[in-house]
């Protein structure tokens, strides 16, 4: 199977390495910036293409890989799934709700697969916390709350800092959580949300969710992008029984420079296993291809995650709390 | 010498402030009055004092201030008899379960001219003064956003009987972290939204046990608080308080009790943190026996215990409506 890379940046590169290391060709990339699309092609072998229509309708990709800012996701996937082509998006699956519900109308009426990219469900250790709460081990789950975020990125164009563009760290970021708390416990009652979008003070953004769900979970969801450096992701579950405790910053591997590389793009945590959590949805997503075996998260999964996101900044607008 | 009494011992912070008052140089710790008998008399024999029954007979004492700490629904009544025996007034928090009631008492006091002060030992932890100091240089830049937590274990008996605590979790846990904020940031509460339940205690108790409120300060600063009993019997300690401060040059996080070591015992089969940080207890003590001696409030004052009664109350409300709701603040 060929792959089509569409955005050369941080996450096409990780997709392109994760797909080779499953022995997939990379054949066509395509940026919108020049020359990230020619180091691109040469690092991975690659050849540019002269627009992501013609990487989309060339007929030797078998498979597009969408990795560009989000505002562009949507006429991507609207023409990969015309052409019938296999797609790993990057979530968001699109900026808006509504463009989300057209695509997974669109997939359905399709023999394309379309997956997209939620890859905190394959992280090992949410994974543990998951196992941890299914075993019963701190009881009834009541409470949980989730962290994410760091240092604001910038992204090509400073596009991250275009809230109308990336849904500043609500969408772009803790939609993870998002879809994770869905995965875990269900759907989404209702969410309340403040932020900084009001302040206008990007690249600065910080959100504060309060989530309950469905079946009476409450959350409390923090994202930031207006830390002065790192990533940092921290869970805390309360049960009936228990309580667990997850942060990042306590891992087995802590490598500190005397200099400091200026980071443009998005900064992936590390996580030291042997198969990365990247591989895991690619092995999963391949199986659905090659074995029509049933992946992790489906297309469903990446609209709800989306709509959970906007509610949450619709909330923030309105301050009122939304229903979902 | 500066002579200070204890009502009632129904709140576990009586036994240290006991303690505390024991440990300072210049004052006693004259006498003990609880409206449980067996309990105060075994107080009196542990902090080596004298437990009076009848309560004329204990106002009576030469006493010059009073540590109040009863039931929350009960401190009204305490506050007032206090008060028209001249006593000067350390009260535990909440101040009272109603603004109505913490309005009254502040008026009492001033009305009798005694001090009154709120049994805010956060302001003496030596990481929040820090913090304050940051935040008052200017080195954060102007704050835009602040994630709070007050996490506790389930305290049992009394705190979860409405008609006495008030209220649950967010009535215990939500005046602490605002009184901090209103006293670092000096700037007060717009509004707040709340959603609270009885989410880890189901057929333990009725009352909630965790509130999550989101909060507006005044500048439109954007602040989350978790107001809870979330932690379990076997967690290695009884809870925290902890704050992100987000500012436009930077970003501050405090963990108030992060001062501790990590113990595991075969004897105790849990892990356990030992606290080495000062006892900000000790300097709430001895702020309040200043305060007797220069005539003045303690650092805490009436006023800052009705705020904080006006948002936790608030919060409620917002529960209940399901919306956030604006606090008034009322006239005092």
């Amino acid at each position: 199977m060929n792959v089509g890379i569409i955005g050369c940046g941080t996450m096409g590169k990780l997709h392109a390495k994760c797909a080779q290391n499953l022995g997939l060709k990379v054949s066509k990339c395509f940026d919108e910036i020049g020359k990230a699309g020619k180091s691109f092609a040469k690092e991975v072998g690659a050849k540019v293409s002269s627009s992501w229509e013609d990487l989309i309708d060339d007929p030797k990709v078998d498979l597009v890989v969408i990795a560009t800012p989000t505002p562009y996701h949507y006429p991507a996937l609207d023409r990969a799934i015309a052409k019938g082509k296999h797609v790993f998006c990057e979530k968001p699956l699109c900026r808006t709700t509504e463009e989300c519900a057209k695509i997974v109308r669109k997939a359905e009426n399709s023999s394309a697969k379309v997956f997209v990219g939620h890859v905190v469900r394959y992280f090992h250790e949410f994974e543990a916390i998951r196992e941890q709460i299914t075993l019963g081990k701190i009881g009834e789950v009541g409470f949980i709350k989730m962290y994410r975020g760091g240092a604001s990125p910038s992204g090509v164009k400073k596009w991250f800092q275009d809230f109308e563009k990336s849904g500043g760290v609500t969408l772009d970021c803790m939609i993870h959580d998002f879809d994770w708390l869905r995965y875990v416990f269900g759907e989404v009652d209702y969410v309340f949300c403040q932020n900084l979008t009001k302040l206008n003070r990007p690249p600065l953004d910080y959100s504060q969710v309060t989530i309950r769900m469905k079946n009476g979970v409450l959350g409390l969801v923090i994202g930031t992008w207006a830390h002065a450096v790192g990533f940092r992701v921290k869970v805390e579950v309360c049960g009936s029984g228990g309580l667990i405790y997850y942060d990042n910053m306590e891992g087995p591997i802590d490598i500190q420079l005397r200099k400091k590389e200026a980071s443009q793009g998005t900064i992936i945590p590390e996580s030291p296993v042997r198969k990365s959590p990247y591989e895991r949805e690619w092995e999963d997503f391949l199986g659905w291809i090659e074995k029509d075996e049933q992946p992790r998260v489906n297309l469903y999964d990446g609209l709800k995650a989306v709509e959970i996101a906007s509610a949450c900044i619709k909330s923030s607008v309105l301050k009122q709390v939304i229903k979902l | 010498m500066i002579r200070i009494g204890i009502m009632s011992f129904a709140h576990l912070h009586a036994y240290s402030y006991a303690h505390c008052v024991n440990s300072l140089p210049g004052v006693e710790l004259t006498a003990i009055w609880d409206d449980d008998k067996n309990r105060g008399k075994e107080a009196s024999e542990k902090y080596n004092t004298r437990f009076v029954e009848n309560l004329d007979d204990f106002l009576g004492l030469p006493i010059d201030g009073v540590i109040i700490t009863s039931e929350n629904a009960n401190h009204k009544r305490m506050v007032e008899e206090c008060a028209s025996a001249k006593k000067w007034i350390l009260c535990e928090k909440p101040l009272a379960t109603t603004i109505e009631d913490s309005i009254s008492m502040v008026n009492t006091c001033r009305r009798e001219k005694v001090g009154l002060g709120i049994a805010f030992p956060c302001r003496f932890i030596p990481a929040i003064e820090r913090a304050r100091d940051y935040i008052g240089s200017g080195k954060l830049g102007t704050i835009l956003a602040i994630s709070c937590t007050n996490n506790g274990t389930y305290p049992g008996g009394w705190f979860s009987e409405v008609s006495l605590s008030g209220g649950g979790a967010t009535m215990d846990h939500t005046v602490h972290v605002v009184d901090v904020l209103r006293w670092m940031l000096n700037k007060e509460f717009e509004w707040v939204y709340c959603d609270l339940g009885n989410q880890m205690h189901k057929g333990v108790f009725d009352t909630d046990d965790i509130g999550v409120l989101q909060l507006e300060m005044e500048d439109e600063i954007q602040v989350s608080h978790i107001a809870s009993w979330s932690r379990p019997k076997s967690f290695p300690t009884w809870g925290d308080v902890t704050m992100e401060i987000v500012g436009t040059k930077g970003v501050l996080y405090v963990d108030a009790f992060n001062q501790k070591l990590n113990v595991y015992s075969d004897a105790v089969m849990k892990a356990e943190w030992a606290f080495w940080g000062e006892n900000p207890d000790l300097a709430l003590i001895e702020d309040f026996v200043h305060s007797i001696e220069e005539k003045r409030d303690p650092l805490s004052t009436g006023v800052d215990g009705v705020r904080s009664v006006e948002v936790t109350v608030y919060a409620y409300e917002s529960a209940k409506a399901q919306k956030k709701v604006k606090i008034k603040r009322n006239k005092v």
